[in-house]
């Protein structure tokens, strides 16, 4: 027999704790492995914790690409926001069938969504932001008011090159929740969009986050793109080793080491190692697209140009 | 007041600090005298010498010695550590002692003037003056020089003056009264001098203080303080600040402002009246004496507020916030402090990020504690620094919690979070706490009665816990896994607790001074000072003496051997420790074994206390290598199970007992050669027999039934017979030793008939009867070895320990360090006889007639159309998309512009244009300034331009990343005038050119030629700065079309058939002209070589000869430079050229590099706009041969790199 060992009573004081904390924010900086495990762990204390705890749980899986996962676990009697986070991993997971999801999603949305269910919102914005379809994802975005939705909303938007309405954006995360994490990090995007001298706050975002939860891709990524930012090559490269230690086929990683090694003078080879790296492990990742898109456009414009004499 | 040490006793009413040492005496009314060590708070010694109460005591200033004065009329003069060594009795002995005290009660008795008893009396420090304060109400000033002068030479120091021998010392003129300073109403208990000023401090039984100055001729009071409501007991000057302290029967001690002479602070006790008190000399203590003991207090903190950042120390001294560069010991004062508090700067807390700090001033009344929150000027001068404004709110501690928030503990003890303009930004229920550390971003450790909480800010919750209680300091390590805290258990006493992050108790230390500070050295290791020591902790709880500590320092840092710190004059010192023995044991835990052998090896560690803390801690083999005693040796080899090394070690004590060990030791290996020789150096027969067997080895086990006959051992004898199977031997065993049936019975047995029937007939059959032999008798035969055993017991194979390993391939070290000598004679490319050393040089510069080309042309009209035509982003967006919110109804915003497109519109160079992805635009302005109409060369460097232009980063997660734009002007560009970091500088294509020259060298001319090429293509995707390197640029254009034009032809010429004359001709014509390519020197040598060779060989001795002596001008290494002389001289004896060649060394040429033709000055040429190469008129509108992707003779902008070309 053994004795239940009792939970340490709860200091009082703190009725405003996030249950879910550990796990939310974990997923935010891109601790997925952690984000899964403090899942595992936790204890949510109503059905409605839960279902949002597996919806990070879910989304933290898709970010880790195991989509199967997630496809597997989701049933169909689930409740509907696992369901919009399954559409995604549909969507995420194989290419053939997006254009119908994404026509069945036009469906949904032509319709009235339930507001109220801020994950198909997201995930719906988020599978229109892979589209390219900045418009309806934001309209999705509009409707929802959770600071996610606001992040996404400013993601979208820096991805538009609207810095003035991705800072008014910000203002009204500010508004609603300063310290809080996501708006911590959008902050930090904003601020690298801004440049000058916000990029050093940008910096110390990331830089405060790693320090305070762990170092993360995204957080180191971050820090590189500041330091990169502030034409700082050097200390760009400690980070980006750190990174890349961590992961050596992350993609964001790889394209900052393309940037950076190129800065810093080393041989061309070294730089075409990564992007050799980089076509072997992401054939689709966008800068790829654009890359293979823009050798196209090389080959066109060549094209319009020639000697007047040939030998 | 800080009191740092208390006393149970009866009445103190005398005291005196030591100069040097931690000690103080106090003189006890019951006679006592005690000696005690305020540091280690602990009896020293104790006289009881004295019948009635004590009043004075002091200590001699240079020796052990120390006076005490009682009311038994007698003056002893103690050994500290002897006890009373004399005891005067009269007066004439007293002046041999006079020079130990400021004996008060001596004086008291000779002054003759006043009325009533003398309370008091004391030397002036410097001067013949003494004070003395009586019950008659006055105090008086005494002149003593009349002494002086009685018995001394002029110029006698001082303490001598004292020293004098005389029968009517103190006789009525040797003391005149000088001052006479009436005031109190009532008897005076006390005067004293000030040290330095002629000032008169008094205290008497009208419950008044009296400040009083005097000068040469008169003596006045100058104020008085009133506040003590009982007599006044005793009244002193503070040493260095300009205060009073009195204490009084009233149970108080009150701190006087000298100046203001208002009451500062006072200390008040529940049930003392207080008697006396007393200043250190050179330290901020104080002892004051009362009814029931003393106490040792200081008045206010001395503990330096300090923060380290980095290689930054930032420190608060006399009002100054003062930063310490640590690396270059640079010490300067970087703002000054806003005044009005009293109390110092208890705490200090700094912001890297923000350049800020935060400074803790602590009240007596912990409510009235405030905080300043200054941020430091960026620049300023150390001589005199800016006094910034800072923002002072009340709070008990502010530490930083993030780059942007810090926390305050307010005095309701509760928990602020605040931002950079103070203003309140949160506030946080926290559980019962009475201190905050910091402890990493977002957290805080808060103190409570019995522990301490590691709380998260932004979640509101709590972490983790760890019960410790009182903890003062917490010390984090660099890595921040482990945090530190030595927390005062009870006042006098004090522990250390490591933990990790989480609060997990790693260790625990007990110390029984005080700790005052800590640092962590880079290795892990927290080094810490108590008052006297400096220390050393392990996170396994290791711990020791590092060095000791003369005054207490407060540790800032530790590097390698140096521990920074500051004293308690806020000075900035290093002290050197030595690391060796923590560094030892911390290999030791990591097991880092060949640092422990290096240790091992060259300090001196080794000592008894090694080797048993090695011991101890299970590390038997490494103390195997410190001990040189046998015995040890052995004891720990045995205890490590190394066989060998016991078996050297009992072989030199050869002892029965160790024998014995090891036999037993070996024998559980299976190490049986060595238990072989164990039992036979302890001479154990039967164990050896036994041994034998198991073994297999019948040789020795006979040998051994031989020995056993010597010895006549039947017993031993007969069971090695038995061992054997050695039948007919024991029947002679049994036969020998009477046992005649029993003989028998084996030889009848076993078969040996004839035996048996020689003992029978030896049977006498009247007395004894032939015993029955058993018919089913079964024979007892040993089963004879299958395979002896030879070899020791096979054991697994076991990696050998390090320190085994490493002793063992001692010496052989060494071997692998060959020199690896480097082929660097030339490739095949160069040909059988050019081969050169490598010798690089780097780039060589200056050739002349450079930048022939204009600069700053107008032009690229066309693009100020499209500036005008780019609109600001707010323009082109109708208010309403970003505004659709309001009305609800959502209209997406249209696309803003990207900072790529900022760079197309503020640059004309080539490469911003790539790096924007705008190729249309790039290309066109690469065909317009260098003529490019082949753009394939570049598709490689358009595309890897291209790719470092934009970094990127992770939002939200599963969503496409952000981009960055690195901009090389991101400092001041703004939102609109931004351009791309370029990443390709002039200084890399230089360096670039090394490899060219090495693959040049190594005759590998086509890989070469395509990096010039590349090198030279690139040029027109830089940008710089100044016309110094536009200039390089157009230079380094240049190096790299000689190279590539020499190169090609080379290679060219290599392939060209040499059957006929004139195609023989050819060849040295196209060698000639390679000798005319502007080459570095090293590779000039192997042309002009190459030239001299075919020149000589065509009998052309003439132009050969011009060729040698080219090349003697450049300074070949001897060997060549030997042979060039050589053939030199051949060609000189006969100088004519046997051909007729196109070949005119003497009048200058260009090139054509196209058809390798020469091209005579004046000739008509055009040339490739990029690299300057020269061409035959007719290959005008052909592709250049060098660059491979311009157009010959085409009209262009020429080359651009720098925003300067456009002004």
């Amino acid at each position: 027999f053994e004795p239940e060992i009792p939970t340490p009573p709860m200091i009082t004081g703190q009725g405003d704790v996030d249950e879910l904390f550990d796990v939310k924010n974990a997923y935010y900086i891109g601790s997925y492995q952690q984000c899964i495990n403090e899942a595992q762990k936790v204890k949510p204390s109503s059905p409605e914790k839960e279902i949002e705890r597996d919806m990070f749980l879910y989304r933290a899986y898709i970010a880790q690409r195991k989509y199967a996962v997630v496809l597997d676990d989701i049933k169909a009697n689930s409740p509907p926001e696992l369901q919009a986070v399954k559409m995604f991993a549909e969507y995420l997971s194989s290419e053939s069938k997006r254009d119908v999801i994404v026509a069945d999603l036009d469906k949904k949305m032509a319709k009235s969504v339930d507001a109220a269910n801020t994950t198909f919102l997201l995930m719906a914005a988020s599978i229109y932001h892979h589209e390219m379809n900045t418009d309806a994802a934001l309209r999705a975005l509009h409707q929802g008011e959770s600071l996610e939705c606001m992040a996404m909303t400013i993601q979208v938007l820096l991805s538009l090159d609207r810095v003035d309405l991705a800072r008014k954006e910000l203002k009204k995360m500010q508004e609603q929740d300063e310290d809080a994490t996501l708006t911590q990090l959008a902050t930090a995007w904003v601020n690298i969009a801004v440049g000058g001298e916000k990029l050093q706050d940008a910096y110390y975002i990331f830089q405060e986050m790693s320090d305070k939860y762990s170092s993360t891709l995204l957080l180191l990524n971050g820090q590189a793109a500041c330091y990169m930012a502030q034409n700082k090559w050097e200390e760009a490269e400690g980070v980006l080793q750190e990174a890349l230690d961590k992961d050596s086929s992350h993609p964001e990683t790889l394209i900052n080491l393309i940037v950076l090694t190129q800065h810093l003078g080393k041989a061309p080879e070294v730089t075409s190692r990564y992007l050799s790296q980089l076509k072997d492990a992401h054939r689709a990742h966008p800068f790829l697209k654009d890359y293979l898109a823009k050798e196209n456009e090389f080959d066109r414009l060549a094209m319009q140009y020639a000697p007047t004499a040939t030998a | 007041m800080l009191t740092k040490f208390e006393t149970k006793s009866a009445r103190v009413k005398g005291l005196s600090f030591h100069p040097k040492r931690p000690w103080v005496l106090a003189s006890l009314h019951n006679g006592v005298i005690q000696l005690w060590d305020y540091r280690m708070c602990t009896l020293i010694d104790k006289f009881d010498e004295h019948d009635g109460p004590v009043r004075g005591i002091d200590f001699h200033k240079q020796q052990p010695l120390f006076v005490s004065g009682g009311d038994d009329y007698k003056i002893k003069v103690g050994l500290l550590t002897m006890k009373i060594v004399k005891i005067y009795n009269n007066e004439n002995e007293w002046s041999a002692l006079i020079s130990y005290v400021s004996y008060f009660f001596l004086l008291c008795s000779v002054l003759t003037g006043h009325n009533h008893y003398v309370m008091c009396a004391q030397f002036h420090p410097s001067e013949d003056l003494v004070v003395s304060g009586s019950l008659d109400q006055t105090v008086r000033v005494w002149d003593i020089s009349g002494l002086r002068k009685k018995n001394l030479s002029p110029g006698a120091v001082e303490t001598e003056v004292r020293g004098i021998s005389g029968v009517d010392l103190f006789g009525a003129s040797d003391a005149v009264v000088k001052h006479v300073l009436e005031g109190h109403d009532r008897g005076v208990n006390w005067a004293a001098f000030h040290p330095t000023m002629p000032l008169i401090v008094s205290g008497a039984d009208d419950r008044q203080v009296k400040i009083w100055r005097m000068n040469e001729s008169k003596a006045w009071e100058l104020d008085t303080c009133r506040g003590h409501y009982n007599n006044v007991s005793c009244a002193i000057f503070h040493p260095r600040q300009e205060l009073i302290l009195s204490n009084s029967e009233d149970k108080s001690i009150r701190v006087w402002d000298m100046s203001k002479r208002t009451g500062v602070q006072t200390f008040r006790r529940d049930h003392d009246r207080f008697w006396v008190l007393g200043a250190h000399p050179n330290l901020n203590l104080f002892a004051a004496g009362h009814d029931s003991g003393m106490i040792v207090f200081k008045l206010e903190r001395e503990r330096p507020a300090y923060a380290v950042h980095g290689n930054m120390l930032y420190y608060v001294k006399d009002r100054f916030l003062r930063q310490l560069d640590f690396n270059s010991s640079k010490d300067t004062a970087v703002m000054q402090l806003r005044s009005g508090s009293k109390f110092p700067v208890f705490s200090m807390s700094y912001n890297p990020a923000e350049n800020a700090v935060l400074l803790c001033t602590r009240a007596t009344n912990l409510e009235n504690s405030t905080y300043d929150l200054y941020s430091i000027p960026k620049e300023s001068d150390s001589q005199n620094p800016d006094a910034p404004e800072g923002k002072r709110s009340s709070g008990l501690t502010a530490v930083w919690v993030a780059r942007n928030r810090f926390a305050v503990l307010d005095r309701m003890h509760s928990l602020l979070i605040k931002n950079l303009k103070n203003e309140i930004v949160k506030k946080v229920q926290v559980p019962s706490c009475e201190e905050i550390f910091y402890a990493g971003t977002g957290s805080l450790l808060l103190r409570d009665a019995d522990g301490v909480t590691l709380f998260d800010v932004q979640q509101k919750r709590s972490l983790a816990t760890v019960k410790i209680s009182k903890v003062k300091y917490v010390v984090w390590s660099a890595d921040t896994n482990l945090t530190n805290k030595y927390s005062n258990l009870k006042v006098f006493s004090a522990a250390i607790m490591i933990c990790n992050r989480k609060l997990e108790s790693l260790c625990n230390i007990h110390e029984n001074i005080r700790v005052k500070s800590g640092a962590w050295d880079e290795s892990g290791v927290f080094i810490y000072t108590t008052s006297n020591h400096i220390k050393y902790a392990l996170t396994s709880g290791d711990h020791g003496i590092i060095r000791t500590l003369d005054l207490p320092i407060y540790v800032t840092r530790v590097r390698g051997n140096s521990v920074y710190c500051l004293d308690r004059e806020c000075r900035p010192r290093v002290l050197t420790i030595d690391p060796t023995e923590y560094r030892f044991k911390l290999a030791l835990v990591n097991r880092k074994y060949d640092e422990v052998l290096h240790m091992v090896r060259n300090a001196k560690l080794v000592g008894q206390s090694i080797i048993a803390y090695l011991q101890k801690k299970g590390y038997p083999e490494v103390a195997l290598h410190f001990v040189k005693d046998e015995k040890t040796r052995f004891s720990l080899a045995l205890e490590c199970g190394n066989i060998e090394v016991a078996l050297e070690a009992a072989k030199a004590l050869d002892e029965r007992s160790c024998w014995e060990r090891l036999g037993e030791a070996a024998l559980l290996q299976g190490h049986h050669q060595v238990v072989e020789m164990c039992y036979q150096r302890t001479k154990n027969f039967d164990k050896l027999t036994f041994l034998y067997l198991i073994t297999g080895n019948l040789a020795k086990l006979r040998k051994m039934m031989k020995i056993a006959e010597i010895r006549k051992d039947m017993s031993g004898h007969y069971q090695a017979a038995l061992y054997l199977g050695d039948v007919s031997e024991r029947v002679r065993i049994l036969k020998n030793c009477g046992q005649k049936s029993l003989a028998y019975l084996t030889a009848a047995t076993h078969g040996l008939d004839e035996e048996a029937e020689a003992l029978k007939e030896t049977f006498d059959p009247e007395k004894e009867t032939v015993p029955e032999v058993d018919p089913n008798a079964q024979l007892l035969q040993p089963p004879p070895p299958i395979n002896p055993l030879d070899t020791n017991w096979p054991l697994l194979t076991v990696s050998k320990g390090f320190f085994e390993g490493a002793i063992a391939a001692k010496g052989k070290a060494g071997q692998m360090a060959a020199d690896l000598d480097m082929d660097t004679s030339g490739g095949e490319g160069w040909g059988d006889d050019a081969e050169l050393q490598l010798d690089e040089d780097g780039f060589v510069d200056a050739p002349e007639g450079l930048g022939e080309e204009g600069l700053g042309k107008e032009e690229g009209g066309g693009w100020d159309v499209e500036e005008d035509l780019d609109l600001p982003p707010e323009l082109d967006v109708p208010v309403g998309a970003g505004g659709g919110t309001e009305d609800g109804f959502f209209v997406p915003p249209t696309k803003g512009t990207s900072p790529t497109q900022m760079w197309c519109n503020n640059s004309q160079l080539p490469v911003d244009h790539i790096l924007a992805g705008s190729f249309e635009t790039a290309m066109r302005l690469l065909h317009d300034q260098v003529g490019v109409v082949d753009f394939g060369p570049y598709k490689s460097l358009f595309m890897q331009t291209l790719s470092r232009g934009r970094t990127s980063y992770l939002g939200l997660p599963s969503l496409p990343c952000l981009r960055g734009h690195p901009q090389r002007n991101w400092k001041d560009c703004g939102a609109k005038q931004g351009l791309p970091a370029v990443g390709l500088r002039l200084s890399d294509l230089i360096s670039r050119l090394q490899q060219c020259y090495q693959l040049t060298t190594a005759g590998r001319f086509e890989d070469a030629v395509e990096r010039f090429r590349v090198i030279l293509l690139s040029v027109p995707l830089l940008v710089v700065d100044n016309k110094q390197e536009i200039a390089e640029a157009q230079q380094l254009i240049t190096i790299c079309r000689e190279y590539i034009v020499g190169l090609t032809m080379e290679t060219e010429r290599k392939k060209l058939p040499k059957d006929t004359l004139e195609q023989q001709k050819r060849l040295c014509e196209m060698a000639a002209y390679f000798t005319h390519c502007n080459l570095q020197p090293v590779h000039m040598v192997l042309v002009l070589r190459t030239a001299l060779n075919l020149f000589f060989k065509l009998r052309n001795f003439k132009t050969a000869a011009g060729f040698a002596r080219r090349l003697l001008e450049l300074g070949p290494k001897p060997d060549v430079a030997q042979q060039t002389r050589k053939i030199l001289a051949a060609c000189e004896k006969n100088l004519t050229d046997a051909h007729q060649l196109n070949y005119d060394p003497h009048n200058p040429f260009d090139l054509c590099a196209a058809s390798y033709v020469p091209l005579y000055r004046g000739r008509p040429v055009e040339k490739c706009p990029l690299s300057g190469a020269c061409y035959c008129p007719p290959y005008k509108g052909q592709i250049c041969r060098v660059t491979q992707a311009t157009e010959i003779g085409k009209d262009v902008i020429g080359l651009r790199v720098s925003p300067l070309q456009f002004r």
